[in-house]
């Protein structure tokens, strides 16, 4: 180990430049000695270590945090529950459907490959600060009317409005949750890419995401394929409008194409590194 | 490695394709983790279709509208709301002709023709309009709603009559109040009585 091997050598310097090793020089281990202090005679008795006069010798001590009549400390602020479990809340950054037709009619974004965060967050107009506690992108509802285009699309919320306003196109949309870790190397791949750490595994949603995330009517990337296919029905039927038969559609192996839920990247495996230089991929080699 | 292999690889090296999965020799080569859907649920159709409508159960109404049957017609909204509810067309306007909906049951279909005999126009079409919302889309779905709970309302069974207990219960019950009511009548007479001189 590199460690031991440096503070080995760190020791034997130390070893060279120190005086030599004499009982003036010794100290025992710290809390090794005990104070042989009794409570008697000049140093250890007389006052017993209590002082003179006031509540210290008298034994009478003011309670603890009490600051001699003025509001302590502890006292001062009220139980305001505004900010409990802040920490834990996630946020979810929006992109109204009328940004991403925009988007999309500008050619800022593909959409003849799959969209996610990635995708979103290379075309420089959106950013993700997983930093700050927000977990990924939804779809609000702004402009759904006017959307027209066939996309396959990953979120991370999404409401049944927009859910819909995508399938009647022929799209297809679903709910995917990315841990912290994943968010920050998708926020920005290329940066990421450029560390030479090997790609790690997505892990699953925390136990208040997980039913949202396995409910076939969110679309949610843990849920059942074959619900997901027969809420499309329901939700086409609920909206009115014809399901289009994504089978007959030429570009339906784009469309249904899908992350495993331990994906990060289409293509990408975890445990790969990425070498953007030699532009290779080395791989873990399976014993 | 055979030749058959190696040729399908430089095939799928010079494909464009950077997404999801490949197939080689029929199977997907695409990464399938501890996790995949496959290993969640082994039994399930993976890959996304379109499933049939629901088959139509003799007397009930299951649900099911076919669009293509609907005339939708959109037009703007009436009320407040500028220059959104001046330019877009939010209004929706749903018709069919109810007595060639096929996709009604025989029976609601007979019933809904007489409940709506004043309300179709004279070509025999039922319409029904919802500017509810300022989506086009939520307005359609808001119509569709109204007609399906509209073609359930026909198809309730008719309140039937009291049960043999429950009439007993309410007999009871009038013959307990009449004798309370007149036991206190006989006792508020009986005090002005010894009132009397």
């Amino acid at each position: 180990m590199a460690h031991l091997r440096e503070s080995t050598d760190k020791a034997l310097k130390l070893l060279r430049t120190l005086p030599r090793v004499q009982i003036g020089n010794l100290r025992p281990n710290p809390n090794s000695k005990q104070n042989d202090k009794r409570g008697r005679a000049q140093h250890g008795g007389d006052k017993h270590g209590a002082g003179n006069k006031g509540s210290g010798q008298r034994q009478n001590f003011m309670r603890l945090g009490y600051e001699t009549g003025n509001q302590p400390f502890y006292l001062r602020f009220p139980y305001e529950p505004y900010y409990k479990g802040h920490h834990m809340r996630r946020e979810y950054p929006p992109i109204s459907m009328l940004q991403l037709q925009v988007l999309i009619d500008t050619n800022r974004i593909d959409i003849s490959q799959p969209i996610d965060i990635a995708t979103l967050c290379n075309s420089g107009l959106m950013t993700l600060k997983p930093a700050e506690l927000q977990y990924g992108f939804q779809l609000t509802d702004e402009g759904l009317d006017n959307f027209k285009a066939k996309i396959n699309i990953e979120v991370q919320h999404a409401s049944e409005a927009v859910i819909a306003a995508v399938e009647r196109n022929g799209g297809v949309i679903r709910t995917a949750y990315y841990d912290p870790r994943s968010l920050h190397i998708l926020s920005n791949p290329k940066k990421w890419f450029e560390k030479g750490v090997p790609i790690p595994l997505r892990m699953l949603p925390p136990q208040d995401a997980v039913e949202y995330y396995t409910d076939a009517k969110n679309r949610g990337y843990l849920a059942n394929p074959e619900e997901i296919s027969k809420e499309r029905l329901v939700l086409a039927q609920k909206y009115g409008y014809e399901l289009p038969r994504i089978e007959d559609d030429p570009n339906y192996e784009m469309l249904t194409a899908a992350k495993d839920p331990r994906q990060l990247f289409h293509g990408l495996e975890p445990g790969w590194l990425i070498n953007l230089v030699d532009k290779t991929i080395v791989k873990l080699k399976t014993t | 490695m055979n030749k058959i292999t190696c040729a399908f690889i430089s095939v799928l090296q010079h494909s464009n394709k950077s997404y999801g999965s490949a197939t080689l020799l029929g199977r997907q080569l695409s990464y399938k983790s501890d996790l995949s859907l496959d290993k969640i649920y082994p039994n399930a159709r993976l890959k996304l279709y379109t499933p049939p409508p629901p088959p139509g159960s003799g007397d009930k109404f299951n649900g099911y509208i076919p669009m293509d049957k609907l005339e939708i017609s959109y037009s703007r909204s009436s009320g407040p709301g500028g220059q959104h509810v001046n330019t877009s067309n939010t209004k929706v306007d749903v018709r069919f002709k109810l007595s060639e909906a096929h996709w009604i049951p025989e029976k609601t279909r007979e019933k809904l023709l007489k409940a709506l005999a004043n309300k179709l126009n004279k070509e025999g079409y039922y319409f029904i309009k919802s500017d509810l919302t300022r989506s086009q889309q939520m307005n359609l779905a808001d119509a569709l709603e109204k007609l399906r709970t509209l073609i359930r309302a026909q198809e309730l069974d008719e309140p039937t009559a009291p049960s043999e207990e429950t009439v007993e219960k309410l007999r009871r019950r009038q013959e307990k109040a009449a004798r309370e009511r007149l036991q206190q009548k006989r006792s508020r007479s009986q005090t002005k009585q010894d009132r009397q001189a």
